[in-house]
């Protein structure tokens, strides 16, 4: 079962480069790879059912989230 | 351990194989979906990248897009087969209304994903492969450099127009 080592190492390097990088929108998909090791994490740490919705809200969550510090760093408006 | 590690691998070469094209079929590298994609993909331009690519990097962070459905559907399927997939495709469908996404990249991603890995589980593969695979597969793209990953995922969005 190396898959949970794999996700981890992932998520604390993710980390460690969100942390050295100063650049707000360069930052962002780091911050986007540990979400996702996160989630992973989630799952193959609770061999549950309800994992899945774990991890889909905490996802979900941090991509709301992601998406409202972007979206306020470019000033707010929408361009889109 | 060295069988699964190489699963982990061919896992992920599959993950990112599905979600990259699902993602330039749905012409993510396009447009930005809201203001923050846009900005990130000035950054990366910036940075030295590409502007399409970065315009994808961006939307991959501000909402959940195919390689986020090709995760969730792999810890669907290993919760539950595939309707844990198919249950999984539903919460990015509501994850993409949450997150003002209008598109379908995602859910179609999640959709597609189930298939392919309740496909391989019936080879020898294990679901937690593709957890893990799909995981490596967004740091490629997403966390080593955005200046080579956003030029490949522009290069690949040429071959698409």
């Amino acid at each position: 079962m190396i898959a949970i080592y794999v996700v981890a190492a992932i998520a604390v390097f993710a980390v460690i480069r969100a942390t050295i990088e100063r650049n707000t929108g360069r930052k962002l998909p780091y911050v986007n790879v540990m979400n996702f090791a996160v989630a992973g994490a989630v799952v193959l740490l609770l061999d549950h059912p309800l994992a899945l919705a774990a991890a889909a809200a905490y996802f979900v969550g941090s991509t709301l989230e992601a998406n409202a510090v972007a979206s306020t760093y470019a000033g707010g408006e929408r361009r889109g | 351990m060295l069988g699964e590690f190489l699963h982990i691998l061919a896992a992920a070469a599959v993950s990112w194989i599905l979600f990259v094209t699902v993602d330039i079929l749905f012409k993510l590298p396009e447009t930005g979906g809201v203001s923050g994609a846009s900005a990130i993909a000035r950054d990366i331009e910036a940075g030295g990248g590409a502007l399409a690519g970065g315009t994808m990097m961006g939307n991959i962070v501000c909402s959940p897009d195919a390689s986020a459905g090709t995760l969730l559907a792999a810890c669907g399927v290993y919760v539950a087969g595939i309707p844990g997939g198919l249950a999984a495709a539903v919460l990015v469908y509501i994850g993409n209304r949450i997150c003002h996404d209008p598109g379908y990249a995602g859910t179609t991603g999640a959709v597609l994903a189930t298939f392919v890995i309740y496909g391989f589980t019936q080879i020898g593969f294990a679901a937690t492969d593709f957890i893990a695979g799909m995981v490596i597969a967004i740091l490629t793209i997403q966390g080593l450099s955005h200046t080579h990953a956003s030029r490949l995922l522009a290069r690949l969005w040429r071959v698409r127009e």
